[in-house]
């Protein structure tokens, strides 16, 4: 019964705990936040708190906000049955203070199955640790012993706590009643020369392709870098824009955009207007992208496509395994496997010519490195972000 | 309420947290490394990495440490680099 298939409120609240795991596991779903923690993990020990973090706290973002006042009903509807399958006490939505007026349809709504709790408007609250010690009374221990004598950082379950960020959340309500695997990721395009927006964008599209959507003349561009990620926290994805690319990753919660030669943290007093439009998806826009098998904390699925197949938006191409953490890996873009090597499916959607698609797969960074997608994990994209 | 490098730090001096500051604000004090709590942003990356569990966040800070704290709050910042002196 662990199908993507489309479910009913009272088929998914009638699922078991191992069941939604597994459709979760199926899915392909981590975390968004920035930790790329895979979310079944989380859920195999049922805890008695869920915790939403909705507190996206890097300067200029929009994603989570958006994600939630557009998805109300879903979350709604995901509460309730979250609350059933999991056996949850308590959920809740943490939400800065700052933005109370914005999740006032939450608060309306809040009446036992999840409960609002609104927390400072310090940047340190996008910590799952900072989180739990501010939304609830329970703090998360600096370190806690392992049964082999070594010590670890403390982790929210730990404390009975499970932390997930709002479009991780949304994945799952995705994959649970509507049978869909995750396949997009939401984030903000903002900075220099951009107006911001946000969009939802297949995984492992070209960051010059959506830059260049986005409004970017990327060929004349080389005075500007792009980051993935915010002002404090982020990886360098594109040194010059206009010389070699980067690919949208699973965690990409931006592209940022700056002079070149000048650091993020310069940016934090950056402010941006809402876009009107609200999420502008570009499925179908994409002319390619590079889907990664593992990478990160995961442990690569198993292929089940090769060179030359043709492949249809959401088909699965990737098989999870048993080894390690591992997850279903799914076919953002229809189209042919133009390529399948160091555990990239690289799929060609057509719109461009096939050569253009190939030159932006190839490895141009400056210094000769690789195209940075989850293949190659970011330096700062470690666990210590692991608020999905 | 900013992190807080404590005693176990005298002696170690592992560069681990300066190296996972993203807002550089670990300052190189002499005996020990210090965070500037104007600057911290309270993000928790550093506190993970210490291999000597040296840091703390600010509130809380055992009573027997708290000089660290005093200390970061007064420390004079100005003139010095944040991050590792290279010689």
């Amino acid at each position: 019964m662990t199908d993507l298939k489309q479910r009913s409120l009272e088929e998914v609240k009638g699922l078991s705990v191992e069941e939604a795991v597994e459709i979760m596991r199926q899915a392909g779903i981590v975390g968004a936040g920035g930790g790329g923690f895979p979310t079944y993990f989380k859920y195999m020990k049922p805890l008695p708190h869920l915790l939403v973090n909705a507190t996206e706290s890097e300067p200029g973002y929009w994603g989570d906000k958006l994600v939630h006042k557009e998805h109300l009903e879903e979350f709604l509807q995901l509460f309730e049955a979250m609350k059933t399958i999991f056996d949850f006490e308590q959920i809740t939505l943490a939400v800065h203070e700052k933005d109370r007026k914005w999740y006032a349809d939450y608060q309306e709504h809040a009446d036992g199955v999840f409960d609002v709790r609104y927390v400072p408007d310090t940047y340190a609250l996008g910590e799952e640790k900072t989180l739990v010690k501010h939304a609830t009374e329970t703090k998360v221990p600096r370190f806690v012993d392992n049964p082999d004598g070594t010590r670890r950082p403390g982790m929210p379950p730990d404390v009975g706590k499970i932390v997930n960020n709002t479009e991780t959340l949304l994945n799952v309500y995705n994959a649970l009643f509507l049978g869909k695997p995750l396949t997009t990721k939401f984030f903000t395009v903002y900075g220099e020369e951009v107006d911001t927006k946000v969009y939802e964008v297949p995984i492992g599209a070209s960051v010059s392709e959506v830059l260049g959507i986005a409004g970017l003349d990327v060929e004349n561009s080389g005075h500007l870098t792009v980051l993935d990620g915010g002002p404090y926290l982020h990886d360098m994805a594109i040194a010059q824009l206009g010389t070699g690319d980067a690919y949208v990753r699973r965690m990409t919660n931006s592209l940022f955009v700056i002079a070149e030669g000048r650091q993020g943290k310069e940016y934090a007093e950056i402010e941006t207007e809402c876009p009107e439009e609200g999420i502008v998806s570009l499925v179908g826009e994409i002319s390619g992208v590079n889907v990664p098998l593992g990478g990160g904390l995961l442990t690569p699925a198993t292929p089940l496509v090769s060179e030359g197949d043709e492949v249809e938006y959401e088909q699965m191409i990737g098989e999870p395994v048993d080894q390690g953490f591992s997850v279903g890996v799914w076919a953002s873009l229809g189209g042919e496997i133009s390529s399948l090597e160091n555990g990239i499916v690289a799929i060609s959607g057509g719109a461009i010519a096939q050569e253009e698609a190939e030159a932006e797969a190839e490895p141009t960074m400056a210094g000769g490195a690789q195209p940075r997608g989850e293949g190659e994990p970011f330096q700062e994209a470690g666990s210590s972000r692991g608020n999905g | 309420m900013a992190y807080v490098i404590t005693e176990a730090c005298i002696g170690t001096k592992n560069t681990a947290c300066v190296t996972a500051c993203p807002v550089d604000c670990i300052y190189d004090a002499g005996d020990h490394f210090i965070i500037n709590p104007a600057e911290c942003i309270d993000c928790s990356m550093c506190m993970p990495e210490c291999p000597v569990e040296a840091i703390y966040p600010g509130d809380e800070v055992p009573e027997y440490l708290q000089e660290y704290a005093t200390k970061a709050a007064e420390f004079d910042y100005s003139g010095i680099a944040p991050g590792v002196e290279i010689n």
